[in-house]
């Protein structure tokens, strides 16, 4: 399949629309994790409290990000991990390239890391003739389809069972099957020789504890302890932003991770590494390399709105919340993060230009913030990127100003920050939409309108616009307070 | 080569950061309006620190077991260190396991040392343990709230024997279970081993249209024995 590009989220999205597959698949995400989510949170006595401690941790790390990275580093390396820095995801490909070189690998198991997607890592290693293979089940299944996740938590969300089984039918030579079970005893049976084999695991990484230079990973299905357990070198690729400070603060973040992403008080296996084994003879890879990525998320730090966005621990609990997500999928995003927070991450990763159309794939409800459990006020981030696409900054120039547009918006600023203008012009409209209303709305039946003023034809084209009411709040209330003076 | 890359690397770390400097400093101006219109939350609540009454053992166990079985573990509450390699025994003649492997425990020691008509691998090769039927370890802890067992590389090699095997068989002493977690990172984090492995149930998946599959690349089956002598 073609990559879509988040330039065209819309024409993607009318594309979704009509494909009642995917639909199928997202009332499943929605009914499943929104409900498990509930359950779970409410497993929680101050789920609340909880949310703002998470908030309080992240912000205090993100406000000395250089300490506490700093911090991580030299207890990392203290522990006998080799830490490398990346400007941006050339540079970290670069670097894992060159390990797994000096291993001598020619494939590599990998498990489920938004960050390596990001930075696109399995092409790079693929140009250099080295096999990645994906591990996680959901990212195996798209690396066979040759695909990319339409989802954070759940990559493969998109495809129905017959499909995956369809495709195991091609790619590895089974007999098709409708069993769940039977597809993912495939996937253990091929990957298990792959784990044996393999000199190098990639892994991602969920928090990096300053204090003490330990990574967390979260996973159910093992094969992150796979990963990082059986080859002799262990690579985990690691943003900068997921820094905390202290060891006990993993105490807030394993309570509202895994309860956000899927509903679950625990996943099934949390690995906690701290430096290398300390005898040759223990289990273990000899070598674990930390490969910290920028790729513009200093940038984000420069701006408290922003700044927010890198707060996100990943959970994916905004993506099963959005009425857009859930209409439209991941992949009409166009981009490797994709629903609320990948509206916003996006445009700030690949540059506002590259991805114009995504702070506008919002209603604006807020149904994202109120799930989200370290608080992000992703509202707010839309409308700051979107000012932004409309107002220009030096990074993006801003399209033109239009000269009626901003007569029109100035008469429309003057007219309501006045009362007498304001009450007049409630009456002027009510006399002139009795030309457009239909059943107290003006929508399609109201056509008329995008022939008399054209752009406002846009803002009816999907959705119908509420017409002033015959009594306005402010007449019923007089009304109201006359009449009880009668009293 | 390796000047190179070293050289490269230091680039890098200056650069980036540099570049987190720049960008703090460019947002304390406007921090500080901020902070005066938002009245950041002070004074919340405060999560887990409120004083939890002393448990007893036996509710410990009690919900540890509970919690486990609700993930899908099995678990056995065992009197004596005997009874422990009679759940074995009877295991392994159920299911007509040929290969087991063991972690270098003490305690999976004795367990396994009265039953003579199946060998035991200790320490098995990455080769043998894909073979092996089941893997017998230990645990430094648990976790009551969540039914979870925890593992200490510094205390025990079991990464991989709790790991590879299809099923993975734990023998826990009931003196080791805590309540919280918060109280779990406390003692583990007072002298952390290199790797510290959290496991909740056994091995799953539901990446294929949300249905849950067990034992997808971990262990289908997690037996718990807990020895409350």
């Amino acid at each position: 399949m073609t990559h879509l590009s988040s330039e065209t989220f819309g024409q993607n999205a009318r594309d979704a629309l009509r494909d009642p597959i995917l639909h199928g698949a997202l009332r499943s995400l929605a009914d499943n994790f929104v409900e498990r989510r509930r359950a779970a949170v409410s497993s929680v006595d101050d789920w609340e409290g909880l949310r703002e401690k998470a908030r309080a941790i992240k912000d205090e790390t993100l406000l000395h990000l250089d300490k506490y990275l700093l911090r991580f580093v030299e207890n990392a390396e203290r522990g006998g991990v080799v830490v490398h820095w990346a400007r941006d995801g050339h540079e970290a490909c670069g670097i894992v390239l060159d390990l797994v070189n000096g291993a001598e690998a020619k494939m590599v198991v990998k498990s489920k890391s938004m960050a390596t997607e990001e930075i696109h890592l399995n092409e790079a290693l693929e140009s250099a003739g080295i096999e990645p293979i994906e591990t996680d089940l959901g990212e195996w299944i798209i690396q066979l389809a040759g695909e990319t996740p339409s989802h954070i938590v759940v990559p493969a969300i998109h495809k129905t069972k017959s499909q995956i089984a369809d495709l195991f039918v091609e790619k590895v030579g089974i007999d098709k099957t409708g069993d769940v079970d039977v597809l993912t005893g495939t996937a253990r049976r091929i990957l298990r020789r792959k784990f044996a084999e393999a000199k190098v695991g990639i892994s991602g990484v969920n928090f990096g504890v300053a204090e003490t230079g330990t990574i967390l990973i979260l996973e159910n299905e093992g094969n992150i302890r796979m990963t990082t357990g059986l080859p002799k070198t262990h690579i985990a690729v690691m943003g900068i932003e997921k820094i905390i400070p202290k060891f006990a603060d993993l105490d807030v973040f394993l309570k509202l991770l895994p309860r956000s992403g899927t509903g679950q008080r625990l996943t099934a296996y949390q690995s906690l590494i701290t430096g290398i084994k300390r005898n040759t003879d223990d289990e273990g890879p000899d070598e674990i390399h930390i490969v910290l990525l920028d790729n513009g998320r200093s940038r984000m730090l420069a701006h408290p709105v922003t700044r927010q966005s890198l707060a996100c621990i990943r959970c994916g609990a905004c993506l099963n919340a959005c009425p857009v997500y859930q209409q439209v999928g991941g992949h009409a995003y166009g981009s490797v993060y994709p629903g609320p927070i990948g509206a916003v991450i996006t445009p700030q990763l690949i540059g506002i230009s590259k991805a114009k159309q995504l702070p506008y794939a919002s209603s604006l409800c807020g149904a994202c913030r109120e799930v989200c459990p370290v608080k992000i006020d992703i509202p707010e981030l839309l409308l700051h990127l979107r000012a932004e696409i409309a107002d220009g900054s030096r990074a993006n120039p801003g399209r033109k100003k239009q000269f009626g547009e901003m007569v029109a918006f100035r008469l429309y600023g003057a007219m309501w920050s006045n009362a007498r203008l304001y009450n007049f012009g409630t009456k002027a409209s009510r006399l002139m939409q009795r030309l457009i209303v239909r059943d107290g709305k003006i929508g399609k039946a109201g056509r008329f309108i995008s022939k008399v003023i054209p752009p406002l034809g846009a803002w009816t084209a999907w959705r119908d616009a509420p017409a002033v009411a015959p009594r306005t709040f402010r007449e019923q209330w007089r009304g109201k307070l006359e009449s009880n003076d009668g009293n | 080569m390796e000047t190179r890359g070293t050289n490269i690397n230091e680039n890098a770390r200056a650069t980036i950061l540099a570049s987190i400097r720049q960008s703090l400093a460019a947002s304390e101006r406007l921090d500080r309006v901020r902070s005066e219109h938002h009245h950041a939350s002070e004074n919340r609540s405060s999560v887990g620190e409120q004083i939890r009454p002393a448990i007893s053992q036996d509710a410990l166990i009690e919900n540890f077991r509970i919690n486990l079985e609700s993930v899908g573990g099995r678990c056995v509450i065992a009197k004596h260190e005997n009874e422990a390699s009679d759940y074995l025994r009877g295991l392994i003649s159920r299911r007509q396991m040929k290969l087991v492997a063991t972690s270098d425990s003490n305690l999976v020691k004795r367990i396994v040392e009265s039953i003579t008509d199946i060998e035991f691998i200790q320490n098995a090769s990455t080769d043998v343990l894909f073979e092996c039927d089941l893997g017998v370890t230990g645990a430094q802890s648990a976790i009551a709230e969540t039914g979870t067992l925890v593992l200490e590389s510094e205390a025990e090699s079991h990464r991989l024997t709790s790991l590879v095997p299809p099923v993975h068989l734990c023998i826990l002493d009931a003196g080791k279970i805590r309540q919280t977690l918060g109280e779990i990172l406390e003692s583990v984090g007072a002298e952390l081993s290199p790797t510290i492995t959290f496991i909740t149930g056994a091995s799953r998946t539901s990446d294929i249209e949300l249905t849950l599959a067990i034992g997808v690349h971990g262990p289908a089956e997690l037996h718990v024995i807990v020895i409350a002598d």
